[in-house]
């Protein structure tokens, strides 16, 4: 890695992000890692490696929500992003075959709790 | 291909879950006019609306609609298709969480500097190193109005500007990372989920005061917190945003992790000083303040991670933007780490201001038991408790201490009628008899003393004229302590003694412990007409304390029973009395 100038820094936030992709992003604080998102996580690099999908698997801290640990944020083109809570490998399996492959939400198990 | 989105949760407390029925019905109508391939409907698990009835949420435009009726779908799907709003359905909630300090935690990996980058990040430190300079970078700070984070609420412009202006060599930073408050995780929560966001601001101050070495004092039960900061270090001197000439100005500073091994009084900022100077961590009188005398003599600024993380975005969007937010005494947002018998337990970032009731009722859902509200406790051990009459108060540091607690760093233990006032102080007290350093002799002593009346009050063997006697020691405690530690551990007892003494009295006259918590004095008895004779708290009494049969009833030993409560939990049919 180069020593950054001002200059530098401008220039990487003032690039364009490219185009879209999917994503799907796991909790992992403590909370999260407490909660088994470890597990989730690896299941999913797993299974997407798998099933052969093209979806980001991502890593982030913890969103504030530690009752409904493990959550995941999920954003696929043509749905709004929303985050899934106290995910398992059950859950996850479902977001990956619903949400991902056939593009539908997940009943009963998103958290949509930031007003 | 849906256009809209549509997100349905029962939130109605007393009734049965009806959220699949609404689901049903609504899809009917949708199947029947032919729209079910436009609109997609999901039942969701939490909808952040609390006792509102049917909550429907519309995606992408995320209106919400509370207390919906079977008889509102017509009118609800005809204004989604015409983009039109129902006002008398919408929901406005009066609190928001608005997140300044969260504002990148579950967003970016915190692993990658780059994505700090991406959302902003280091524009702060840009903005200081390029136009600022010290002076306007005090005043910027000056203007946000921010207050210390780590309890105290002290001017965080006033301390820099003092480690400014003295002459010196050498001049320290230290990140208080040491969160030892029970209940808190705040900070953790931060340095796990956007260490960056603290190194940003922790280079700052040191530029502000003119410091070429910084520390990060992070207690070791923090493991994850550690490595995460450790690894952002590391990027952030190969980006050369630490070391020397950082981007290319003439400013250099070195940034190292001190571990620190979880002793309460090691948070207070001249025992931290001495523990980084690997000392004993001992508490010194102050004056000289660490900003005048700090760390090895010289003079070091100290702040608390959750103040470190706001700076980067009060340099970024000016302090005219943060004086904005909150009050007129307490400027920008407080995080919380919102626990106890609390429905959704986690962290909540309020602008200051926002009342007590709104953070435990609005934001998390009340309580797990749908019991009502006791009190809730804020400011650790160092705080008080705040009975359920008073959460009406807006949250900021001056209306909380009028009310006998404190700010403190954001823990928030909320309570139910199951927790007992005499029990909690005692905890409180407890902890910090045993994190006590034993410097000084009003804490050492003052607070093994004051525990003592507790445990005797507790046990049923309290006086009358106890209650005189711990008053007098707390003022003794408040006023001869040499640190904060000591001048605030009897905060929690004063507290519940302005609020709650007909239960104190109650221990101390009657016997008695009305939430049923003191085991000293609560007798376990099955109440005969209600049991069903089952027999599941025989199986599950762990010093088979209870006997008898199905034929004649069972009853319990008091001299075996153990009161750990048991067979009240197991027992269907509340035939247990506690008493
Ligand atoms: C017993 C005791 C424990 C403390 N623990 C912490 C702590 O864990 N974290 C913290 O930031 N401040 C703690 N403080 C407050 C610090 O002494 C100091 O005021 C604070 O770090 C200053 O930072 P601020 O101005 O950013 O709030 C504690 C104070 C006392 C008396």
């Amino acid at each position: 890695m180069n020593k950054l100038s001002p200059a530098d820094l401008e220039k990487m936030q003032k690039a364009p992000n490219g185009a879209p992709k999917d994503w799907i992003k796991v909790g992992m604080g403590s909370c999260g890692i407490a909660a088994g998102a470890e597990e989730v996580y690896n299941f999913f690099a797993e299974e997407v490696k798998k099933r052969n999908l093209q979806i980001d698997i991502k890593k982030c801290g913890c969103a504030g929500s530690c009752y409904a640990e493990p959550l995941v944020e999920v954003s696929v083109s043509g749905l709004p992003s929303v985050v899934y809570g106290t995910v398992n490998k059950e859950i996850a399996t479902k977001i990956l075959e619903k949400h991902v492959i056939s593009k539908m939400l997940v009943n009963d198990c998103i958290f949509e709790v930031l007003i | 291909m849906y256009n809209k989105v549509i997100l349905i949760k029962d939130t109605d407390l007393k009734r049965q879950d009806k959220t699949r029925d609404f689901y049903t019905h609504l899809l009917d109508y949708l199947r029947e006019n032919n729209l079910h391939s436009e609109i997609l409907l999901v039942r969701v698990a939490d909808i952040g609306v609390y006792d509102k009835g049917l909550v429907l949420k519309m995606l992408p435009d995320r209106n919400t609609y509370i207390n919906v009726q079977d008889t509102d779908i017509k009118r609800i799907v005809d204004s989604i298709l015409q983009g039109k709003i129902i006002e008398e359905l919408v929901f406005r909630p009066k609190v928001k969480q608005h997140r300044i300090v969260l504002r990148n935690c579950g967003n970016i990996d915190p692993e990658n500097i780059d994505e700090y980058i991406f959302s902003g990040g280091y524009a702060g430190l840009k903005k200081v190193l390029g136009e600022l300079g010290q002076q306007k970078l005090i005043e910027e700070i000056k203007i946000s109005g921010i207050r210390g984070r780590g309890g105290a609420g002290y001017p965080t412009w006033m301390k820099w500007n003092f480690a400014r202006e003295v002459e010196s060599d050498q001049k320290f930073v230290i990140c208080n990372a040491d969160e030892g408050d029970p209940g808190a995780y705040m900070d953790r929560s931060v340095l796990e989920s956007d260490p960056h966001s603290v190194i940003e601001g922790l280079i700052i101050a040191a530029f502000a005061i003119g410091a070429s070495k910084g520390y990060f004092y992070i207690r070791a039960e923090y493991p994850l917190a550690v490595e995460r900061i450790n690894k952002a270090i590391k990027q952030a001197y190969a980006y050369g945003l630490l070391g020397n000439n950082i981007l290319g100005s003439s400013f250099n500073l070195d940034l190292e992790i001190r571990l620190g091994a979880g002793a309460f009084v090691c948070g207070e900022e001249t025992a931290l000083i001495s523990s980084i100077e690997g000392k004993r961590g001992y508490p010194h009188p102050r004056p000289p303040y660490p900003s005048v005398k700090g760390l090895w003599g010289k003079p070091t600024v100290i702040n608390n991670v959750e103040t470190l993380a706001n700076i980067p975005a009060i340099i970024s969007k000016g302090g005219k933007w943060f004086a904005q937010i909150g009050t007129q005494t307490s400027k920008g947002t407080k995080v919380f780490a919102v626990t106890g018998k609390v429905k959704n337990s986690g962290l909540v970032e309020i602008a200051m201001g926002a009342t007590l009731r709104e953070i435990v009722m609005d934001i998390c859902g009340g309580t797990l038991s749908g019991k009502p509200v006791k009190a809730v406790q804020t400011g650790g051990p160092s705080g008080g408790v705040i009975p359920e009459s008073l959460l009406d108060t807006p949250v900021d540091y001056e209306n909380l201490q009028k009310l006998g607690s404190i700010m403190g760093s954001g823990g928030m233990i909320v309570m139910d009628e199951d927790d007992c006032m005499v029990d909690i102080p005692k905890f409180y007290l407890g902890f910090c008899v045993e994190e006590s350093c034993g410097k000084c002799s009003p804490c050492r002593i003052g607070g093994f003393q004051m525990l003592g009346y507790l445990k005797r009050i507790s046990e049923g063997q309290g006086k009358p004229e106890d209650l005189a006697q711990m008053r007098r020691l707390s003022v003794a405690m408040q006023k001869a302590s040499l640190c904060g530690l000591g001048q605030t551990a009897s905060n929690p007892v004063v507290s519940t003694l302005k609020y709650f003494e007909p239960e104190y009295n109650e221990h101390i006259l009657n016997k008695r412990c009305p939430a049923g918590k003191c085991s000293h004095l609560v007798t376990y008895s099955i109440v005969g007409d209600k049991c069903k004779r089952c027999g599941l708290c025989v199986i599950n009494c762990p010093p088979k304390a209870i006997s008898g049969d199905k034929e004649k009833g069972f009853s319990i030993a008091p001299e075996k029973c153990v009161k750990c409560g048991r067979c009240v939990d197991v027992c269907k049919f509340k035939a247990i009395s506690k008493d």
